[in-house]
């Protein structure tokens, strides 16, 4: 319990830290933070709704230690002001909208690659040296270090454009009303087939190395030999005892290349034209709109730091020593 | 000297040192190898590959084939200016960190670990929104300060085993400084972890460059692959056809990055026997495996 409580204080040491680099850069950038922050709302912005934006964002008459936490208050109030571009929409309701979406084609893409790239990852460890260990070797190596922009537009222009077999953007049929029925939902999957094809080829390479190199490193240990020498399968000891404890460690770094993962879906969506964070964030910085672009990275940290947290859990699940300690 | 034998005698590494040399001769003779501009209107608009074109023309009307060519100088200079200092700035805290020990290491891993947990292309995104047109001398500086934290991760744990060796032990005891010992006597023994973090950091960096420049946080008057990219999808290069426009850069991204894993994944199987499986390792394992029968 003591290692969640700690990870906790340190998420919300983090949090408070993307807020506060919020709060500084427009105020370390050269001229006017206010004219630059709501520049992209022209005139339609009123006396009366551009004084609340500006209390929104610590812009008061005030020493600089209140405006930060005038500003810290308001994001810990979940007020995150509201979209220049798209006038009184709060910007909570824009990106919440949005994160469904990605959380959606992030999390199934995240669970396929890792399920898809471990597996690999432990018979390719186990049949290390062969032709299997060599072929799935290279296609990781290759899968992990290309752009995803590169893996999304040439998706794109392979099952898109040329066979024609998907649709080229959005996330559903805009024809159709929101519901859960089987159109509506067929059109969902439909729709994010060529999306969630390019996240799983950019991330399913670099689950698989790091779960082979892991493996291959574990294999000399004692526990292994003495599965043999118990008689056990070779499935049981390459599954039960080998892979299992590989695994940890995968985790771990799975937990590190989140990040990594968010960073991915936000270009595919932006090449899939997908209406989840990623695309989001795109039109508001093409548009600078700057009280959006500001809020997606609290928004994106948020997400990151709950998926995080979610992987702590599993790794108290996993590694029954923390239980204790 | 013997990391570079070794490196050569890795067929992974052979690739990928050939990918790497390729690009970076294409980037210092780009102006004898093809005889536009890069930046000049030198045939009609998406033009397809022909002979006087070799890779068409984009809807501007220049070159591809130019434009790939020199695009090659901008992303191997970020690539490697801003894997330098994210090299650097990584083996530097996580030395320290490791070494000191103390409140010194606590305040470094907290830093690193913060750094880690705050996605990083959004938050280079918020970045380069507020910079403006950001030339890639500032995206190299803005990668190199903001993605460090890896680096220091795994150079500290490596540390931290090395500092307890003997040598360590005895070169403490002859009085050696700190910054003496962290420099001639731990530096040495982390060189395949700080050539991991140098390569991983390069291609990190051009892949992060380019997306940078294609989402048009970048200066669209530079000549990148980034650069490319971005122009061809706002001139819907895919809905018009016009497949060599965005297909070029695309597989220039794809091959420098592979040769760059490639010798980063060679680097790792050195340094760490258990991981070869080529040549030797693997006619030993096959000995093995048909003498016992199934394992």
């Amino acid at each position: 319990m003591a290692f969640l409580l700690r990870r906790v204080v340190f998420y919300l040491a983090a949090f408070i830290a993307a807020a506060t680099i919020n709060f500084f850069l427009p105020r370390l950038m050269p001229g006017d933070p206010i004219q630059k922050m709501f520049a992209g709302a022209g005139s339609d912005l009123s006396l009366e709704n551009l004084n609340a934006l500006k209390l929104t964002f610590g812009f008061i008459d005030a020493p600089i230690g209140e405006q930060y936490l005038a500003y810290l208050k308001s994001v810990f109030t979940g007020d995150l002001g509201r979209s220049v571009r798209f006038f009184p929409l709060p910007v909570t309701e824009l990106l919440g909208r949005a994160l469904i979406w990605t959380v959606g084609l992030v999390g199934t893409a995240t669970i396929i690659a890792f399920t898809i790239g471990t597996l690999l990852g432990v018979m390719a460890a186990w049949r290390r040296g062969t032709r299997f260990d060599t072929v799935i070797s290279l296609s990781a190596i290759f899968s992990s270090s290309v752009p995803a922009v590169v893996v999304s537009l040439i998706t794109l222009f392979a099952f898109g454009y040329t066979l024609r077999w998907f649709p080229n953007g959005y996330a559903a049929n805009p024809m159709l009303d929101p519901s859960w029925g089987w159109d509506y939902v067929g059109s969902v999957l439909y729709h994010g087939t060529l999306p969630m094809l390019t996240m799983v080829i950019v991330l399913t390479g670099g689950f698989a190395v790091t779960m082979r190199n892991n493996m291959i490193n574990l294999l000399g240990e004692d526990y292994i030999v003495m599965g043999r020498a118990k008689g056990l399968s070779d499935q049981g000891v390459m599954l039960w005892y080998a892979a299992r404890n590989a695994l940890l460690p995968t985790v771990s770094a799975l937990a590190i290349s989140l990040g990594a993962v968010l960073g991915g879906s936000l270009v595919t969506e932006v090449v899939f034209n997908y209406p989840g964070m990623g695309n989001t964030l795109y039109q508001a910085i093409l548009a600078r709109d700057y009280p959006v672009i500001q809020g997606a990275l609290l928004i994106m940290t948020a997400a990151m730091l709950t998926a995080n947290f979610v992987v702590d859990l599993s790794y108290v699940l996993l590694d029954p020593r923390l239980k204790r300690a | 000297m013997t990391l570079l034998t070794q490196l050569l005698r890795n067929k992974k590494a052979l690739v990928g040192v050939t990918i790497l040399v390729i690009v970076i001769l294409v980037a210092i003779f780009a102006p004898l190898l093809t005889e536009y501009s890069p930046t000049q209107r030198v045939g009609r608009p998406h033009q397809p590959p022909s002979a006087d074109h070799l890779l068409g023309t984009t809807r501007l009307g220049h070159d591809v084939f130019t434009r790939l060519l020199y695009g090659a100088r901008i992303s191997l200079a970020v690539g490697f200016g801003a894997g330098l200092l994210i090299t650097v700035i990584g083996t530097v805290l996580g030395i320290i960190a490791g070494y000191k020990g103390g409140v010194v290491d606590e305040v470094i891993t907290f830093l690193t670990n913060m750094v880690l947990v705050i996605p990083n292309l959004p938050l280079l995104l918020v970045l380069a929104a507020f910079i403006g047109q950001a030339s890639p001398l500032v995206i190299a500086v803005i990668l190199g300060f903001t993605s460090w934290a890896w680096g220091v991760r795994v150079t500290r744990s490596e540390t931290l085993s090395i500092r307890q060796r003997d040598f360590v032990k005895s070169a403490e005891m002859l009085g050696e400084p700190g910054w003496r010992i962290m420099a001639f006597e731990i530096f040495p023994n982390l060189i395949s972890i700080v050539g991991i973090n140098f390569i991983g950091s390069v291609l990190f960096a051009v892949i992060t460059e380019a997306t940078l420049e294609f989402l048009g946080l970048g200066d669209p008057n530079t000549v990148s692959w980034g650069i490319m990219l971005y122009n061809a999808q706002n001139a819907s290069a895919l809905s018009v056809g016009a497949w060599w426009d965005i297909l070029t850069p695309c597989f220039a991204l794809a091959v420098l990055g592979l040769g760059l894993a490639l010798i980063n994944f060679a680097i790792d199987e050195i340094a760490n026997p258990r991981l070869r499986t080529g040549g030797m390792l693997a006619r030993w394992t096959g000995l093995i495996r048909r003498g016992e029968g199934t394992l």
